[in-house]
């Protein structure tokens, strides 16, 4: 399967899941709003149903060619795998973050999230800047928020133990 | 009546009245340049001090920051692609291609210069016609309102890059997430979870969306590129660029002061709708998105000019037509002014004052942009590594402490990742963006439209300005399809 | 290193100390409006904040968290911490949500009650050039209209939609298909629908109303509150034109806290709202925004059940929820 016409697959696929599965399981319509006053689920149906169709007309393009040329993506030449492994390492570090909030607080995940953000970009130099920036730039942002608008952050479990 | 200006002008050029003015104006910009920080905070932020001030002062001060804080986004969407507002999502499609072009002062000048003069004729349109705009306003019922909208979604057609099928895709998409949470007659839709309820909001999908795939993109392929942005100070936009803008400009400048005078429409549908007719006219329409200074020049022009005209439904009739000037209603009632008609008839000496310090404000939003450019064209000079990790910090504490929402920072990172998906799979991100901010708008008219009328569709094209509407979509619709046509064919004929 | 050690948990205990110690408040409270900002409830809550300030002797910050008809915010308060530096603003509709759509809402009782604050009048407004002087006009128009005619609410099961099927009811008429309900949201834009002639009448907070009625260019037919509006001393109100279930509808602004909050904090929020309801402020604020000061008039507890068993008996007898 070319990527246009995988890419023309996954569109039917989700609207399709929306018009058939989730539209009628999550969009309840109220038995109040008079008959000819459309209901809630007249408008995501009509999307998703659209989606469908221009999903379907994307896989009958692919297969037609004509379609304009797909612009190349631009890597450092690591392999399909390794670039993968990156990406998983991404959404598991965005789990993580949101699975530690209530426990370390707002301040600490944050810090965590930032140093390893920059650290997985590779940067290496810079060392000072890199703590700074992920250790001293959350401090400095609570701090802010907390003086400006009075924005009470996340404390977590374990400072609240420690007494904070 | 010139006695009463005149009278109006020496209250409010006091020395005190600039100081405030311009504090406003330059916090404003630097509060929209920061990624992750709104105008909406800066106005909320500055409205405890404005209890202790005399009633004009205060509501230039809160229409400062508007107002720099509406230019201010411009800055990082050019700079670093983060729209600070959700009305230079347009400024980013061709603002940041022009700084990876080198040419992001010429980007920042053009923005300013195009805001600005919108600025600045909005503030004139709301002194000259604020009464027959704030009437055009009031006749804007469902039917008209929902034309108008749909009129505006054609832009789609614009920023949808080398893929009309795969723009309108995108907006699709948009479409449906923006359904999420309380349906108008109170029920909920797709709430999987109770924090859905309250629907998704825009600031983390508009960041999600443009700025944090640039960071999942550098760690996931590592193209960065390390070249250096040339210098900003030399790099000025010639007078040629300028005349050649200079129709979009104009043509922004009203298409703002006309939109935003209509409640409820506000600087994002201003800037989408110009940036679209723009893209259109121009000669250089082609060239849209891939770093054309015009269009820049359209979008900032009409976003600006938007911000003025939205003063007019809050003076002339008393009603917000956003979060915005929703705060600086509040503020006025606490001075105990209470906009509305009466207002021109009882307050005619503060209203004077209150215009003529707008006027003067925009010629000080041009200075303090010019500083405001040199302070962050230091960014240019942080390495990629180093500065998207900051936006992200940034972002999710500006995001955080807007409702201390958790689920909004979740919304944040999971729109980031939606955004490299999108990458992936060349499905452009400004119509999603675009369809986000305009759908509901469109959903709710026709329903309210159809609700009125009983169920009949006629009502869509019942007045004059819902007829001039449909014939311009049916226009632009049957222009578009035509040219993709023979798009499609060439291309054929090439392979 | 024992002393550094020492001078460590010195430092800790004094960043850490006054949380623990007797002496709230010792940081500033934040006051959740559960609607958008410049709406009634977000100006009642600044005034709450502005006044409350020098009594409290800390900074009260507004955070405004609307979404879901107000039970958003709610939500929000209701699971914070209790230890009272997360207060709401809480407004009729958080006796409302629970009582109509109790699948979907914080429950009205999941808070402790601080106080009441203020009762803000609805009132049911027309055009001015609209044919109707008096509410029969208006009645005698819907039932002629045979369902022809439409408000515009917040929502079917919002506040403003409730004022209006109420008085449908008392007149006999199905109160939701004798006349239209168009959905709009916030309370600019419910008085720019009547305003532009979108509509043909509203049923909502006088906020939002009062500047319109002023200027000549709505008219007042009816109030929805206790007593008549001081500003509007010829508009009678719903009770007094025996109208049994629309009699009983008002808005009200209360300050509530989540529950199980200790002691010393009730008492502290009760001496201060004991100071603002004589503040000169306070009442001149609350004057300006069409309301009238409730603090320490109104036992909130008691209110607050009796407010969510009169929405929930309107709400089976509307139909909304199964007898």
């Amino acid at each position: 399967m070319t990527k246009p016409v995988l890419r023309g697959v996954l569109i039917v696929a989700f609207f399709a899941l929306c018009a058939f599965v989730l539209v009628p399981a999550f969009v309840p319509r109220p038995a109040f709003i008079p008959g000819f006053a459309p209901p809630p689920d007249m408008w995501p149906r009509t999307v998703s149903i659209v989606g469908v169709v221009l999903g379907a007309l994307a896989i009958f393009l692919a297969l037609r060619g004509g379609q304009p040329v797909e612009e190349k993506v631009e890597t450092d030449g690591s392999s399909v795998p390794q670039m993968l492994l990156r990406f998983a390492g991404i959404i598991a570090i965005f789990v993580l973050f949101f699975a530690v909030v209530p426990y370390v607080g707002f301040l600490i995940a944050t810090m965590f999230l930032t140093l390893a953000m920059v650290l997985m970009t590779g940067e290496r130099h810079y060392r000072i800047w890199i703590a700074l920036l992920s250790f001293g730039g959350p401090v400095l942002l609570v701090l802010f928020f907390h003086s400006a608008l009075g924005t009470q952050f996340p404390k977590g479990e374990l400072a609240k133990l420690f007494g904070f | 009546m010139l006695a009463e200006i005149l009278s109006a002008l020496v209250a409010v050029a006091t020395f005190q009245n600039l100081l405030i003015m311009a504090a406003g104006i330059w916090g404003g910009v630097i509060v929209g340049a920061i990624p992750g920080m709104t105008g909406t905070m800066a106005v909320t932020l500055a409205l405890p001090f404005t209890f202790y001030m005399d009633p004009v002062p205060s509501i230039l001060l809160l229409v400062a920051l508007y107002k720099g804080s509406t230019y201010g986004g411009s800055v990082s969407a050019i700079l670093i692609k983060t729209p600070g507002t959700a009305s230079a999502a347009c400024t980013a499609l061709d603002g940041y291609p022009l700084a990876k072009q080198g040419k992001a002062g010429k980007a920042l000048n053009m923005a300013l210069y195009s805001s600005v003069i919108g600025d600045f004729l909005s503030n004139l349109s709301l002194i000259f016609f604020a009464a027959p705009l704030a009437a055009l306003a009031l006749h804007i019922g469902p039917p008209e309102f929902f034309m108008l909208m749909l009129f505006a979604l054609t832009t789609v057609a614009g920023v949808s890059g080398s893929s009309l099928l795969l723009g309108m895709v995108a907006a699709a998409l948009g479409l449906l997430l923006a359904t999420v949470g309380e349906d108008m007659y109170g029920s909920f839709r797709f709430a999987f979870m109770p924090d859905m309820q309250a629907g998704l909001s825009i600031a983390p999908v508009l960041i999600g969306l443009f700025a944090l795939p640039e960071l999942i993109k550098l760690i996931v392929m590592r193209a960065a590129k390390t070249e250096e942005a040339a210098a900003l100070g030399a790099q000025h936009v010639t007078r040629a660029e300028f005349m050649g803008s200079l129709r979009s400009i104009l043509k922004g400048s009203v298409i703002g002061s006309i939109l935003g005078a209509i409640p409820g429409i506000g600087p994002s549908s201003a800037a989408f709708f110009s940036y679209g007719e723009a893209q259109r006219s121009s000669k250089n329409g082609a060239n849209f998105g891939k770093g054309e200074l015009e269009g820049i020049a359209a979008s900032e022009s009409a976003n600006n000019g938007a911000c003025g005209a939205t003063m007019i439904p809050l003076l002339a009739l008393g009603v917000p037509g956003d979060v915005i000037t929703g705060v600086m209603l509040g503020a006025f009632m606490i001075q105990g002014l209470t906009p509305g008609p009466l207002l021109f008839q009882t307050n005619m000496h503060e209203i004077y004052m209150l215009l003529i310090g707008m006027l003067v404000s925009s010629v000080l939003l041009f200075f303090a942009g010019k500083i405001t450019m040199r302070m962050f064209s230091k960014v240019a000079h942080i390495p990629q590594t180093l500065l998207t990790p900051l936006v992200l910090l940034l972002c999710i504490f500006g995001i955080y402490s807007i409702a201390s929402s958790t689920f909004d920072v979740a919304v944040l990172l999971v729109m980031g990742v939606v955004g490299f998906g999108m990458f992936l799979l060349n499905i452009p991100a400004a119509p999603f963006l675009i369809a986000f901010i305009l759908g509901p708008m469109i959903e709710e008219n026709l329903r309210r439209a159809l609700a009125i009328s009983r169920g009949d569709p006629a009502v869509l094209l019942s007045s004059p300005i819902t007829w001039v509407f449909a014939a311009l979509i049916v226009f632009v619709v049957s222009l578009t399809i035509r040219r993709e046509i023979t798009k499609h064919k060439e291309r054929r004929v090439e392979q | 290193m024992k002393k550094l050690l020492g001078s460590i948990a010195v430092a800790v205990f004094a960043a850490t100390g006054p949380m623990m110690a007797q002496s709230y408040p010792d940081q500033a409270v934040t006051l959740v409006v559960p609607y958008g900002p410049g709406g009634a409830s977000d100006l009642a809550g600044r005034a709450l904040a502005e006044t409350a300030q020098p009594f409290l002797e800390q900074p009260v910050t507004v955070m405004n968290k609307p979404g879901a008809g107000g039970m958003n915010g709610a939500r929000f308060v209701s699971e914070a911490d209790p230890d009272g530096y997360t207060l709401l603003l809480a407004r009729v509709g958080m006796a409302l949500s629970p009582a109509v759509t109790p699948d979907n809402a914080v429950p009205w009782d999941a808070y402790t009650f601080l106080g009441a604050l203020e009762a803000t009048p609805m009132i049911l407004a027309v055009r001015a050039d609209a044919p109707y002087d008096t509410v029969d006009d208006l009645i005698t128009a819907i039932k002629d209209s045979k369902g022809g005619m439409t408000y515009a609410a917040s929502g079917a099961t919002a506040i403003d939609g409730f004022t209006t099927q109420a008085l449908l009811a008392d007149n006999g008429l199905d109160p939701l298909t004798a006349a239209t309900l168009v959905p709009y949201k916030g309370g600019g834009a419910l008085a720019t629908a009547l305003l532009g002639g979108h509509v043909d009448f509203v049923a909502m907070a006088a906020a939002s109303l009062m500047p319109h009625i002023e200027s000549g260019d709505m008219r007042a037919l009816m109030v929805f509150a206790p007593s008549r509006v001081e500003s509007l001393p010829d508009v009678a109100t719903a009770q007094e034109l025996g109208y049994e279930k629309a009699g009983q509808i008002t808005g009200w602004s209360a300050l509530y806290a989540p529950k199980d909050l200790p002691e010393e904090v009730v008492t502290k929020w009760h001496e201060v709202l004991g100071q603002v309801a004589t503040d000169e402020k306070w009442l001149d604020l609350a004057a300006r925004r069409g309301s009238i000061s409730t603090i320490g008039t109104v036992d909130m507890t008691e209110y607050a059940k009796s407010q969510y068993e009169l929405f929930n008996g309107l709400a089976k007898d509307f139909g909304y929820l199964p007898e």
